[in-house]
């Protein structure tokens, strides 16, 4: 370690405010202040677009090198005359490059005088209408009105007004009036985005964000000009109104849209236990700064069509029971059901999940292993258009985690289509989550029973003769192999919706259940129910439900 | 030990007891006639006949909320939840919503769904009030809250909050507001910019 440090050379710093910055190569002054975690006050850089230097909100003192004075009269208080005097230019720290050995200020009080003048500047024109904006909280505008202006305006006519409200597709609103033309949305659309839909019009108090002619905003990342936008101008259609940034609170998480597997934070309010948004985790391994339309509103999933009681289906018909029975009966709800299927004559198939975390799928696994199978049938959602921006064709978050987790096991994985395709037939099937890219109505044919732990309703819960609800990603923590085989843990964001078991818990349970049923004999399943994966995690669950 | 303590003096009468209690059943029942038969309004007395009786308020008595309406009738709240953030209480509730296709104010200005202020739990601290951007809560109906044998009686509701009057009648508030695309907002723009 010692050795590497003396072969290496040492690397260059600046001082920013007397404190030494190190330098990356090809550095501004800005960015390597954000490396290190120091906010110089800024509105149209960021981190992974090109700089455009036009807010000026930026501007540092720079007191080494070739300093240049520019003359100007300054009121002396005590006679009320103006006298000759010097002010230092100011440099943008966002595009000034940072020199070895550089002396920035960005507290002094020429550098803070700037950043008062072009924060009035802003702020000259800006409707004020925080009550009804959505940005109002999480807004730079307000943050640095706070740190560097906390002052009454002075402008007394009244503003300048522009268009308010303007559809640029069906997820992006556009207010002209809290515009501070940063032009971050049109960098994003043109630079990350590769569709320039977004331009700019006019100058000075006309100037305002226009689409192509022709064109709406209606690319797969228009989420994320709304997202790079640091005032109110860009609101989403789909968060806006809905709640106040200040109640909600943040878990991380990771995207479950697809196999790049996008690193999220989800932002949900605690009173309700209800998933407001996701946004962005930066992460320059996955997803860098950006995320996808699909996968910002993947969140839609935790509320709609859950499938939140147990549902038997009998000839009468698909029954609801009260989800008290999971409990107080397992053996009723799943493990004497199977037992009967593995004593007949016909296989059971076992069917994991590309859609589902890691951990469900390892208790699976599990059972797969201690009931003897060697194959289980791997599911998931039907592919969907990738792109070469961040969208995997692979709609499945974890299809590398559940190949893993089963090579570890010495089990087998075979694709799902092939328990309708196969022509052979099953005694039972037990699937695994309620996604899946086969025609129900053929696995039906294949098999007499159909037993599913899913989360949504659907056709495969409909068409099952026992679904029973497990927690989604919102509700558990768990992880999600990507594509690149990273392992990326995300957190339970909100308490269980309806007091549902997660699917780990139910399949440790129906282990126990089995070993039971057929003779106590110290089954691989029964010393699992103990010492598993989330069995011990689960059974307190289960103890607190009770 | 202990500090002595000088007894009083006593007279012959008061030593003899019954004087002294036939002079307090005196003092007791001319009181009891001066305050049955006079009033605080003429200065007589000091207390008040309450109910029948009720002292005037400071002008800034914070009594029962309303909510303020514009000129067409509509609540001047825009749904903000400003008064409910500041509320130490936690006693307001507010599900917004967006106006209906057509109306001005539709895309970027919203309105109270449902507005429900608890009055049990209220603690009449008038920081709603201090808090509102909008003028649209205010606690000048002059009212106390009305006693009730149910506690779904002190849960007023939007409805009932707009139709509640200032103590002097008025349904509005003093405060001008410009609704969108109103002729009487000055500045520029881009239909009148000449460009």
């Amino acid at each position: 370690m010692e050795q590497e440090q003396a072969s290496a050379a040492p690397q260059p710093i600046f001082t920013l405010d007397g404190r030494e910055i190190p330098i990356e190569p090809g550095d501004s002054i800005l960015k390597a202040a954000w490396r290190q975690g120091i906010e110089i006050p800024h509105y149209c850089w960021h981190p992974g677009l090109s700089v455009a230097a036009n807010c000026r909100m930026c501007l540092v003192e720079i007191r080494s090198g070739r300093v240049m004075n520019l003359p100007i009269l300054r009121k002396d208080e005590a006679t009320g005359e103006f006298v000759p005097a010097t002010k230092p230019k100011l440099a943008p720290a966002c595009q000034t490059p940072a020199t070895p050995g550089a002396e920035v200020y960005a507290l002094s009080p020429e550098a803070k005088g700037a950043h008062h003048a072009v924060q009035e500047l802003l702020l000259l024109n800006h409707p004020v209408d925080c009550p009804i904006c959505d940005q109002a909280g999480e807004c730079k505008l307000q943050d640095y009105w706070h740190d560097n202006q906390a002052d009454l305006k002075r402008k007394l006519t009244e503003p300048v007004h522009k268009p308010k409200a303007v559809r640029f597709g069906e997820t992006i609103v556009y207010d002209a009036e809290r515009c501070i033309m940063c032009t971050r949305c049109i960098r994003f659309c043109t630079e990350v985005a590769k569709d320039p839909v977004l331009d700019m019009r006019e100058r000075g108090n006309r100037n305002e964000v226009v689409l192509a002619p022709g064109r709406t905003l209606d690319h797969r990342y228009t989420l994320m000009t709304e997202h790079v936008c640091p005032v109110g101008a860009l609101t989403s259609r789909d968060f806006r109104f809905k709640a106040r940034v200040w109640f909600l609170k943040t878990a991380p998480s990771v995207c479950s849209g697809c196999a790049t597997g996008c690193n999220t934070f989800a932002d949900f309010d605690p009173r309700q236990g209800q998933v407001f948004r996701l946004r962005p985790r930066d992460n320059p391994e996955v997803n860098t700064f950006w995320m996808c339309d699909d996968g910002m509103l993947s969140y839609r999933e935790v509320h709609e069509q859950r499938l939140l009681g147990p549902q038997q289906r009998s000839q009468t018909g698909v029954a609801s029971i009260p989800i008290e029975r999971l409990y107080t009966e397992p053996d009723v709800v799943l493990g004497e059901a199977l037992a009967t299927a593995l004593k007949g004559d016909a296989p059971v198939a076992l069917v994991a999940n590309a859609a589902l975390s890691t951990e469900d799928n390892t208790a699976l696994l599990r059972l797969a292993k201690a009931l003897g199978h060697t194959r289980v049938y791997l599911a998931g959602r039907p592919a969907w258009e990738g792109d070469d921006i961040l969208r995997h064709a692979d709609h499945n978050p974890n299809r590398a985690g559940v190949e893993a987790a089963a090579g570890e096991l010495g089990i087998t994985l075979t694709d799902a289509a092939e328990l309708v395709s196969g022509g052979a037939r099953f005694g039972g099937v037990l699937w695994l989550g309620t996604e899946h890219a086969v025609d129900v109505a053929a696995l039906r044919q294949a098999t007499s029973a159909l037993w599913v732990l899913g989360t949504h309703l659907g056709d495969l819960a409909a068409a099952a003769d026992l679904a029973l609800p497990i927690l989604s990603w919102a509700e558990q923590a768990g992880s999600y192999t990507n594509a690149k085989g990273i392992a990326q843990p995300f957190a339970a964001v909100i308490p269980p919706l309806a007091g549902q078991p997660s699917a780990a818990a139910l399949l440790t349970l129906a282990g126990g259940v089995l070993a039971d049923l057929n003779g106590a004999e110290p089954t691989p399943s029964a010393s699992m129910r103990t010492s598993g994966v989330s069995g011990g995690a689960a059974e307190g669950q289960m103890e607190a439900a009770q | 030990m202990g500090k002595p303590v000088k007894r009083p003096e006593q007279s012959l009468s008061e030593r003899a007891f019954l004087p002294e209690v036939a002079k307090g059943l005196t003092l007791t029942a001319s009181r009891f006639f001066k305050n049955t038969f006079s009033s605080a309004e003429k200065g007589d007395i000091a207390t008040v006949r309450y109910p029948e009786e009720q002292r005037e308020y400071p002008e800034r008595f914070r009594g029962v909320h309303r909510l303020t309406q514009r000129d067409d009738g509509s609540p001047r709240c825009v749904a903000c939840l400003c008064c409910s953030t500041a509320c130490p209480a936690q006693c307001i509730h507010i599900e917004p919503a967006e106006y209906g296709e057509g109306d001005p104010r539709q895309g970027y200005e919203k309105f109270p769904k449902v507005f429900v202020i608890d009055e049990l739990r209220c603690i009449f601290c008038g920081m709603c009030v201090e808090a509102c951007p909008c003028d649209a809560i205010r606690m000048d109906t002059g009212m106390h809250m009305p006693p009730a044998l149910e506690r779904d009686a002190f849960l007023l509701d939007k409805e009932l909050l707009l139709s509640l009057p200032a103590a002097d009648g008025s349904v509005k508030s003093a405060n001008p507001r410009h609704e969108p695309g109103d002729k009487t907002h000055p500045g520029i723009d881009r239909d009148r910019s000449g460009h």
